[in-house]
């Protein structure tokens, strides 16, 4: 009885300690999604709005059920989860669903997931909990090897899928918290110096597509009606959308369907040609505004393991909203990435709310102190 | 206590290790945020105006509107060129990302089409890219909505609505009105409706020599359309204007008659209305269905339209030229008469007449009559009802062959009647220049005899002896000879008179008694009745006749084969009283003009006689 009354205020407490302009900030993006999605479809709420709001509810349902578990459950079973997330990677050549000659899915229950986009967070918690976890006296190979080693397992098994794309970011994630840990900067310069001398060597590995990709993005004009023909269409979509914008469900480039994947990968540029620089302006705003609380709230917390995992989390973030905006303009090769709360897609949804609830329980318990493991 | 110390110490020091290292990622967040700024400001701002244009060619497209062509009426402004709807399919080579996928697709749906994909492929590419190349030209109903359904399969392919020009004549009709096709690549410069590779162009007969005027304007619209090229909606639309409708002075009910008549013969027949100029018929057989040049037609049918020994594609009436026989000896009499020859003056006829010719043997060379035993003592009325030839030699030796060449090119032989028909040939009227500069020689006395009766290098046309004759007629007045009514020439035929009444009148009464007196050669043809037509025959060799042949007896025309023997002409007029037509006939190898040519120009005088005394135009309003 006492148990239970405890349970319950101290979840109403956790309720009331949650940063609420972050969640605010959430759900206005899924907001624009919505309202994009339903230009997208041509005024029909039943197809893609609707589902979209479907998987955000399911979001939010996943984001409040981690928040109400106990930060120290959470850091115990770190590995645990980590290590799930990596069978469900492992099992995928075997139940998977292959689609466009890449196998990323399976099937739950009915339901398609893509485990890579879970294991961006799920590295993060596993690497947050070893960082918290060592000395600053460990040796090289604790400080660098091992956790290089746990990075590169997910990494790996994601390019095999294949998925360069997401394999680049899981990896660029991971290699965020090295660097926030505090890993000696001289690493960082050895490592970027031996992946550019490898880059040649790594260059054989590719498929063809992906070559295509990156030579396309180099040269956007040498294949105007395959590769090079999303970057073009995508930029003339933006840059004839004008400081304004063609209207609201005015987009010639997406209505005409002259744009590619526009409900997924090319969803800002659909975004950007009917609310024009005002509208793409105001949306990296509310991007940058949500980064920056979410450091402030991850600084704010008083374990090693909640700083990392905020700001891990908030890098992954990042990583996803610069690569997929620097993909559409054609700063960046076209990667299939989508933009996080606003691109239609049920894994990446469920995935950072997954996250964003991590951050938030960080958050709310930023003042426990978690002991130190043998990791 | 010193252990707590030092992690105490560490602790700190750890701290401000990650919240520098937080520091510094967040400042290079702020970075990369202000690099996608700065691109979206440059992309969305700066160069917002190239990607405006870029973003409009993406979804407009220009397509040209097929001018209806103008429509051919006859005189009484009957149709005889129309235009039907018909269903087509056309392929833009810059609107289809596969060309041949889309091809394909279309020959699966429509399997019994006929569909030769590498040709069309190979018509496709020689064109420019936004050119739309038709593919098929004739479509069912059934095939049509069958290509509207499943368009999406179908990049870059459109069905639509077009023009086929029908021709209401069928074959009686096709020499003169022609037929339009596909426009040619050497027209491509010339023809601004060349844009539409469905638009078509006259290639021969009126079509061709007034295109101009038929083909009409081009109209244009700009689409919106989507990535695959579809149409979404119009933008903007200037109407095509059709083509100005053509008046031809040709009675079609006549110029069908004379078809009739010529049936299973190979000639033509010419009708002129000696008042005016106007041509109210010009026959050619044998023919062609037009029609059948509206569908791309079988190389098959194509060669043997071109290889038949009948020239069904010759309009006979102005393209084909023969020698005009005897038909030229009222031409010949005139020009005596003008040199002061009577008309009074006797001579006479035993079947031939000799020249001296020392290159022969005997010393001389022998021209023969048409009737070996002679004509005896012959005026010039009486040398034009028996024509004979030996008076003609006489008299064209005496005015020599400048004279001759002179009277007839002043009545229009030996140049073309109708300028604007580019198949039309001219005819020689030949002259000691004209053999000096053609055939590089002197002329020869024998030559002149020749040209006397209508042989040698004389060559006319079906239209230039009508119009000369017409022009004879009608006591001398110089007509403008007309095909189609014009508004700078209707009714504005040229009243000077070239030739001095009296004479024509002496003329005049001899083709009367050639065909109404007994002993004329056309007196089996006269017309019995209150209108009466007259006229001379005429009858040209093919064949030089050899000495030996002429010994044993002539072979007759029926004997030889088809291409050896005689043409048979007539050129005749009526009503005799108060002349209104003249009327040329000629029958390619078909003996004797008197035998071949004259029932024909016979049938057709009735036909005007009991029909159609008055033909008349009806003048078209409101097309």
């Amino acid at each position: 009885m006492f148990k239970q009354n405890n349970f319950y205020s101290s979840a109403f407490a956790k309720l009331q300690s949650i940063n609420y302009p972050l969640l605010g900030l959430i759900i206005t993006l899924f907001f624009v999604g919505l309202a994009a999605l339903y230009s997208i479809s041509n005024g029909d709420f039943s197809s893609w709005p609707l589902k979209h709001s479907q998987r955000f509810i399911f979001g939010l349902i996943i984001f409040f059920l981690v928040i109400f578990f106990d930060l120290r459950l959470i850091f115990g079973y770190a590995y645990v989860i980590f290590f799930l997330s990596i069978i469900s990677l492992v099992i995928i050549p075997f139940f998977g669903i292959e689609s466009n000659g890449a196998t990323r899915w399976i099937n739950i229950a009915g339901i398609s997931l893509q485990p890579s986009e879970f294991v961006k967070y799920t590295l993060i918690l596993a690497l947050a909990k070893y960082f918290h976890s060592i000395n600053n006296d460990s040796s090289f190979i604790k400080t660098l090897i091992i956790p290089l080693i746990i990075t590169m397992v997910p990494v790996s098994l994601v390019i095999t899928q294949p998925d360069l794309g997401t394999a680049l970011i899981i990896l660029l994630g991971g290699i965020s918290l090295f660097w926030i840990s505090g890993l000696n900067y001289k690493y960082f310069i050895v490592g970027v110096f031996s992946i550019l001398c490898s880059l040649p060597v790594l260059w054989q590995y590719l498929k063809e597509y992906q070559k295509d990709r990156v030579l396309t993005f180099f040269n956007p004009e040498r294949d105007p009606l395959g590769n090079g023909y999303h970057i073009m269409q995508s930029k003339i979509a933006l840059g004839s959308g004008g400081i304004f914008g063609k209207g609201y469900m005015e987009g010639t480039q997406s209505h005409l369907n002259f744009l590619p994947e526009m409900q997924t990968d090319f969803i800002f540029t659909m975004l950007g040609e009917e609310f024009g620089f005002i509208g793409t302006l105001l949306l990296l705003l509310m991007y940058a505004a949500l980064i920056t609380i979410s450091i402030r709230l991850a600084l704010k917390s008083r374990s090693l393991f909640s700083k990392y995992l905020s700001l891990g989390v908030c890098n992954v973030f990042f990583i996803y909203v610069f690569v997929n905006i620097g993909m559409v303009t054609g700063l960046l090769p076209v990667v299939g990435v989508p933009l996080p709360f606003i691109s239609y897609g049920g894994s990446s949804m469920l995935a950072v709310m997954f996250g964003f609830g991590l951050l938030m329980n960080c958050y709310i318990n930023r003042n426990i102190i978690i002991e130190k493991t043998n990791y | 206590m010193k252990k707590s110390g030092k992690f105490i110490f560490q602790k700190y020091d750890t701290e401000n290790l990650i919240n520098r290292r937080a520091a510094l990622v967040t400042i290079a967040k702020a970075g990369v945020f202000s690099v996608l700024v700065g691109r979206l400001a440059y992309l969305q701002i700066a160069e917002n105006s190239n990607y405006k244009k870029l973003s409009d060619n993406n979804r407009i497209t220009h397509r040209f509107l097929e001018p209806e062509r103008g429509i051919i009426f006859d005189l009484q402004g009957r149709p005889i060129a129309i235009n039907k709807q018909k269903y087509e399919i056309i392929i833009i080579k810059e609107e289809t990302r596969d060309l041949e996928k889309s091809l394909i697709n279309l020959k699966s749906l429509l399997p019994h089409a006929n569909i030769d994909i590498e040709k069309i492929l190979k018509e496709v590419n020689s064109r420019k890219k936004f050119i739309p190349v038709e593919i098929i030209d004739d479509l069912t109903w059934e095939d049509f909505s069958k290509i509207n359904v499943n368009i999406h399969k179908l990049e870059g392919i459109y069905p639509q609505i077009g023009f086929k020009r029908y021709y209401t004549q069928g074959e009686s009709h096709s020499h003169l009105i022609g037929y339009v096709s596909p426009i040619g690549k050497n027209e491509e410069e010339t023809n601004p409706l060349s844009k539409l590779s469905t638009a078509k162009a006259g290639k021969i007969g009126v079509e061709k020599a007034k295109d101009a005027i038929l083909r009409g304007k081009l109209g244009n619209k700009n689409i919106e359309v989507n990535a695959s090229g579809r149409e979404i909606r119009e933008l903007d639309r200037v109407n095509s204007v059709q083509g100005n409708y053509i008046q031809l002075t040709i009675d079609s009910e006549l110029q069908k008659f004379c078809y009739e008549r010529l049936k299973g013969l190979s000639g033509s027949v010419s009708v002129i209305n000696v008042k005016n100029g106007e041509f109210y018929a010009l026959a050619s057989s044998p023919s062609y269905d037009p029609n059948i040049f509206s569908k791309s037609i079988s190389n098959e049918t194509w060669e043997n339209l071109l290889s038949d020994k009948y020239k069904p594609l010759i309009n006979k009436s102005i393209s084909n030229q023969y020698p005009p026989g005897s038909t030229i000896k009222p031409f010949v009499a005139l020009a005596a008469l003008e040199s002061g020859v009577s008309h009074k003056e006797t001579f006479f006829c035993d079947g031939k007449h000799l020249i001296e010719d020392t290159s022969l043997e005997s010393g001389y060379k022998t021209f023969h009559c048409w009737k070996k035993e002679g004509h005896g003592n012959v005026d010039m009325t009486k040398a034009i009802k028996v024509s004979c030839d030996v008076y003609f030699y006489q008299i064209a030796r005496r005015i020599g062959i400048n004279k001759i060449a002179e009277v007839c090119k002043r009545y229009g032989l030996g140049e073309k009647v109708f300028k604007s028909l580019y198949e039309e040939k001219s005819g020689v009227v030949p002259n000691k220049q004209w053999k000096l500069e053609n055939v590089g020689s002197r002329w020869m006395v024998g030559e002149t005899l020749s040209a006397g009766i209508g042989q040698g290098y004389f060559l006319t046309t079906a239209a230039q002896l009508s119009l000369a004759l017409a022009q004879l007629i009608n006591n001398g007045m110089k007509l403008s000879p007309k095909l189609i009514y014009d508004n700078e020439t209707s009714n504005a035929y040229n009243e000077r008179i070239i030739a001095d009444p009296r004479y024509l009148k002496i003329i005049k009464n001899a083709l009367d008694e050639a065909t109404n007196a007994p002993g004329g050669t056309s007196y089996r043809s006269r017309i019995i009745g209150n209108y009466k037509m007259a006229g001379k025959t005429g009858t040209s060799q093919v064949r030089a006749i050899s000495i030996k042949e002429r010994e044993e007896g002539l072979i007759k025309n029926k004997d030889l084969p088809w291409e050896k023997r005689d043409h048979g002409l007539f050129i005749g007029y009526g009503p005799t009283t108060d002349p209104k037509y003249a009327v040329s006939v000629i029958v390619e190898h078909g003996g004797s003009g008197s035998g071949s040519a004259a029932p024909i120009a016979s049938d057709i005088f009735k036909y005007l006689f009991e029909k159609k005394l008055n033909l008349k135009r009806n003048e078209i309003f409101n097309v």
